[in-house]
């Protein structure tokens, strides 16, 4: 696909995601922070869904050999980042989506967030042009580098090939689990509900 | 129209999105915001300082700045997305934070999202509707991160909610 294709294919999915998550009030701030503080999972079980969706289409297409996973080493790195992260998205009470999303609403604290998030990333970008960790994508070769804390490249696709089992079965197992979190937070529910009319 | 008028079921929402999501990630690659902004820092930055961004090995090994790169278009449609959204459900006004603690938070967790994002190489969106579907390591470790953060921020926000 031609760069204008894909970019006019991003900015399609984009203005969709961002009428239907502006419509429907999701936030993934919310589905992690509400469950943690409030024990409310309106939004917790929107993102289990999508991600059950996700686990069988990705899964059964990575099967056939088919789609573009991501690719990069990963490592301490990826529980580092996202620990950084989510102690940020709960203070700036938004996450990557939600900051977009508000902004076009008019929320003036959302783009004061992404205008953070931005100066965030450049003083990261000084960082690494001082130390160089993690390593830059070029340099990574999918294997373990535990000098450099990474643990290579890994997923469905890779199971595949390893084990000759394919991909959709690992994915089913996956969806099984999500699945299970969602039918014990629908428990959950109907016993916090049971509670409150008693 | 009926769609405009009352908030839809983020079940819906969300499971349309995740079709979505697996055509996108069969033509160009699944939905990822913390790139796009990357690349937006990186164009912002070359505009303000020119030749001289050169001089930060991290945009010219990681991220080169190139206004071609797809994914800026995805955060610039959610905006675009959303704007339309909120002016036909009467939903769009300019509302700011109220207090000097509100924007101190703000631009806190603003900072530690920016430089987490680019030390985890991905962002919340990448790690539930990526990585992690893909059945990605780096989804699982990014999802304990994230989980662990969002529990430490949780504790922080009630401290500061109970005063």
């Amino acid at each position: 696909m031609s760069v204008i294709g894909e970019c006019l294919v991003a900015f399609i999915f984009g203005s969709v995601v961002g009428l239907l998550v502006q419509r429907s009030r999701f936030c993934n701030t919310a589905a992690l922070r509400d469950a943690i503080l409030f024990k409310t999972f309106r939004n917790t079980k929107a993102l289990l869904v999508a991600m059950m969706i996700l686990t069988i289409g990705f899964t059964a297409f990575l099967t056939m050999g088919d789609g573009h996973p991501m690719h990069f080493d990963v490592g301490l790195n990826q529980v580092a980042g996202l620990f950084l992260f989510g102690v940020g998205m709960v203070l700036a009470g938004a996450c990557t989506v939600s900051t977009w999303v508000k902004t076009g609403e008019g929320n003036i604290g959302a783009l004061w967030a992404l205008l953070f998030t931005f100066i965030g990333m450049f003083l990261f970008s000084l960082l690494w042009s001082y130390n160089y960790w993690p390593p830059a994508p070029a340099s990574m070769t999918g294997e373990p580098n535990l000098q450099a804390l990474q643990l290579g490249y890994s997923n469905a696709a890779t199971l595949q090939e390893k084990y000759g089992i394919p991909a959709i079965v690992f994915g089913i197992g996956q969806t099984l689990v999500l699945l299970a979190i969602y039918r014990a937070i629908l428990r959950k529910e109907r016993n916090l509900a049971k509670l409150g009319s008693e | 129209m009926e769609f405009f008028r009352k908030t839809l079921d983020p079940v819906i929402a969300l499971a349309v999105i995740a079709v979505l999501d697996i055509f996108m990630f069969l033509l160009i690659g699944a939905w990822t915001v913390g790139g796009g902004e990357t690349m937006m820092t990186g164009l912002a930055a070359q505009a303000v300082l020119g030749e001289d961004l050169q001089r930060i090995p991290f945009w010219t090994l990681v991220f080169k700045p190139d206004p071609g790169y797809w994914k800026i278009y995805i955060s610039l449609g959610m905006l675009f997305g959303a704007f339309i959204g909120a002016v036909l459900s009467k939903e769009f006004y300019l509302r700011y934070p109220r207090h000097l603690s509100e924007w101190v938070l703000i631009t806190i967790g603003g900072l530690l999202m920016g430089f987490g994002i680019r030390l985890a190489f991905v962002c919340n969106v990448s790690t539930f509707f990526g990585l992690t579907p893909e059945m990605n390591l780096g989804g699982y470790l990014a999802i304990s991160g994230i989980m662990a953060g969002a529990w430490v921020g949780s504790m922080i926000y009630k401290k500061i909610l109970e005063g």
